[in-house]
């Protein structure tokens, strides 16, 4: 059993304000995928390297297992790590790439032997075990970086975006075979991202981080359908949730020409006299009585097309997922309406916070 | 406006250039090679012999049975100081300027300075104390009081730690703490290979300097201790200098260098630090 807790772990890097890391709580199941999702300094960086053992920890425990390992290096830690920028050795081969850590360890040659040619194999790489890195494509050196992490059969997998190097048609197909073999594997796995795509497809659960603070961990699903901050809300979801700050009326909430119902615990809660109401792109619909805006752009995808237009007195403009066949055209005038009331989300404008259920 | 230089080859005015560049840095050792094989009457008559005569050996020779210059122990004697050094600053170099590139260490900072610093003071400087420092502790005479305090450099170290802190990225180092590695095991599998284009030209640039030495040695080395430049030095002494029999033993004592030029300079080959991360 190898679970991983961090217990208020917090960094601080001399010199800055606030902690890169502060308090993390979170608890990762044995086997599972957990992603860590967040802008650029955010802290998932950092959060993986505390893990691994190459960022010190000022305050707060690590756990892996049921060892305490907040103060130990990191080949203490039976950890395997792979690198955005793959850190492969150049000077050795891809066999002794994968089997350095092994001979560290003072393994067998014979068992290194058959370790490596056993990753080798499931990664597709048994016939590039004699060369050199510089003699590799990128997606093959991913995936040696990949596989000097499985022949060790660590307790943990960290992942510090394994994939941003990648052109995006390989990305795609690394990602499926990252999570297929970590189900295989069933090795407790620590994957960083700035990616959401990545975060909902590849994620058992994901962590959404914001300076350096634990936002929501939950399933892909659950972080979808109910964020707790407009922060997640903004973030989990592309095109991104649409999120107006509404004046609350009898019934509910102005929507254009139509009120949208607003439950009773949401308005009990409400701090002003307004609340910021999410709508998900594909909760709105073009024509029918709701919000009127001109559109601005139109991307179609082929199967469906996403409206952006801009209503009057709001400054964001709203996204509408349309059919791809007859979309509007830019500069029309449309109205948006809300298909499912039920899937309407709301916010706290001050606070930010998720109001209701 | 020329933008494709490097596609289209260099011009014929490159190549010209190029060559009489070339024969200008060969006609000094060519005109060695004349002088050498000549004798001293010949050598001294107007107009001078353009090419090579017939008496390279037996000057040769002779240089070697000077009893006064001790050619040969000479030669064995540089040979031994020189790769000494050699080897000793290459791996203190390496080990400093791998520590001070990539390991966080309290006065990291002002030690690095203190080591530049170091590079600052001339050698005309040092020599008397260093003769002082050498008679007090017993070694003045003998081959340790030319190789002793040439054993770490303050250039070596900077020029490791420059290369380090550019050639080896950090996730190399930690991605090697992470498969198990401690920190000397860092340095000898992971580092030191990284280092080798560098290391090639620290050795090359030490051993030319140690063989071609002459102030220090000339002054500390006691008669039965020559190395290669005192020794040329004694060739040329006394009432009338023989030229050929002083270019015969220069030309030996300019071989070994050439012959470690080559030898290290396969070792200087760029881009050995290629795919390992992609940056």
């Amino acid at each position: 059993m190898t679970a991983v807790v961090f217990e208020k772990a917090t960094r601080r890097f001399p010199g800055q304000d606030r902690p890169a890391v502060d308090a993390l709580d979170l608890h990762i199941d044995d086997g599972e995928f957990l992603v860590l999702v967040g802008p650029s300094g955010c802290g998932k960086s950092t959060t993986l390297r505390m893990l691994a053992g190459l960022e010190d920890v000022d305050d707060g425990r690590i756990l892996i297992g049921d060892r305490d390992v907040t103060r130990r290096p990191p080949k203490e830690r039976d950890i395997a790590m792979v690198f955005q920028n793959y850190a492969l050795y150049p000077h050795m081969t891809v066999a002794e790439n994968m089997g350095f850590a092994l001979r560290i360890a003072g393994t067998r040659k014979a068992e290194i032997r058959r370790r490596v040619a056993e990753a080798a194999e499931i990664l597709g790489l048994t016939d590039y075990l004699d060369r050199k890195p510089k003699a590799l494509s990128g997606g093959q050196r991913q995936r040696v970086a990949m596989g000097r992490a499985i022949v060790r059969s660590p307790q943990v997998f960290l992942m510090d975006e394994p994939l941003s190097n990648l052109d995006a048609k390989l990305r795609v197909q690394t990602r499926t075979q990252i999570a297929a073999l970590q189900r295989r594997l069933g090795t407790t796995t620590v994957y960083v991202t700035h990616d959401q795509v990545e975060a909902m497809t590849m994620g058992d659960r994901v962590a959404v981080l914001k300076d350096g603070v634990l936002q929501q961990v939950a399933s892909p699903r659950e972080l979808y359908d109910r964020p707790v901050n407009l922060f997640v809300a903004g973030f989990m979801g592309s095109p991104a949730m649409n999120l107006l700050d509404l004046p609350l009326v009898d019934g509910g909430v102005r929507f254009g020409s139509t009120v949208l119902p607003v439950p009773r615990e949401v308005r009990d809660a409400a701090p002003g006299p307004t609340v910021v109401v999410g709508l998900r792109p594909e909760n709105l619909a073009v024509g029918g009585e709701g919000m009127a805006v001109r559109v601005d752009v139109v991307e179609e995808l082929g199967s469906d097309a996403f409206v952006y237009g801009r209503a009057d007195g709001i400054d964001e403009p709203l996204v509408a997922r349309d059919d791809g066949r007859r979309p509007p055209a830019k500069g029309a005038r449309v109205r948006l309406r809300v298909l499912d009331a039920d899937a309407v989300h709301h916010f706290d404008p001050v606070s930010g916070r998720r109001l209701g259920r | 406006m020329r933008t494709s230089t490097r596609a289209s080859g260099a011009s014929p005015l490159m190549y010209v250039t190029l060559t009489l560049v070339v024969l200008l840095s060969i006609a000094p050792l060519y005109f060695m090679l004349v002088m050498a094989s000549r004798a001293n009457s010949e050598i001294l008559s107007v107009p001078p012999p353009l090419l090579p005569g017939d008496q390279l050996a037996g000057n040769i020779e002779r240089v070697f049975a000077n009893e006064d210059v001790q050619f040969g122990r000479a030669l064995l004697n540089t040979l031994l100081v020189a790769s000494v050094a050699t080897v000793a600053v290459v791996l203190t170099s390496a080990l400093a300027g791998f520590a001070f590139a990539k390991l966080r260490f309290r006065g990291r900072h002002g030690l690095l300075v203190f080591v530049v610093a170091t590079m600052m003071v001339p050698v005309q400087l040092g020599l008397i104390p260093l003769y002082m420092l050498m008679t007090e502790v017993g070694l003045a005479g003998g081959l340790a009081s030319v190789t002793l305090p040439f054993l770490v450099s303050g250039f070596g170290v900077f020029f490791m730690r420059q290369y380090a802190s550019q050639a080896i990225p950090d996730e190399l180092i930690e991605a090697a703490r992470v498969d198990g590695a401690s920190t000397v095991r860092i340095f000898w599998s992971v580092v030191l290979p990284a280092l080798r284009p560098a290391a090639a030209v620290l050795g090359l640039l030490t051993f030319m300097e140690r063989w071609n030495d002459f102030l220090w040695p000339y002054i500390s080395l006691d008669f039965n201790h020559p190395t290669v430049q005192v020794a040329l030095s004694r060739l040329s002494g006394g009432y009338y200098t023989d030229q050929a029999l002083v270019m015969a033993g220069t030309l030996m004592g300019t071989l070994p260098l050439v012959v470690v030029f080559i030898l290290f300079g396969r070792q200087i080959v760029g881009g050995i630090m290629e795919g390992g991360v992609k940056s």
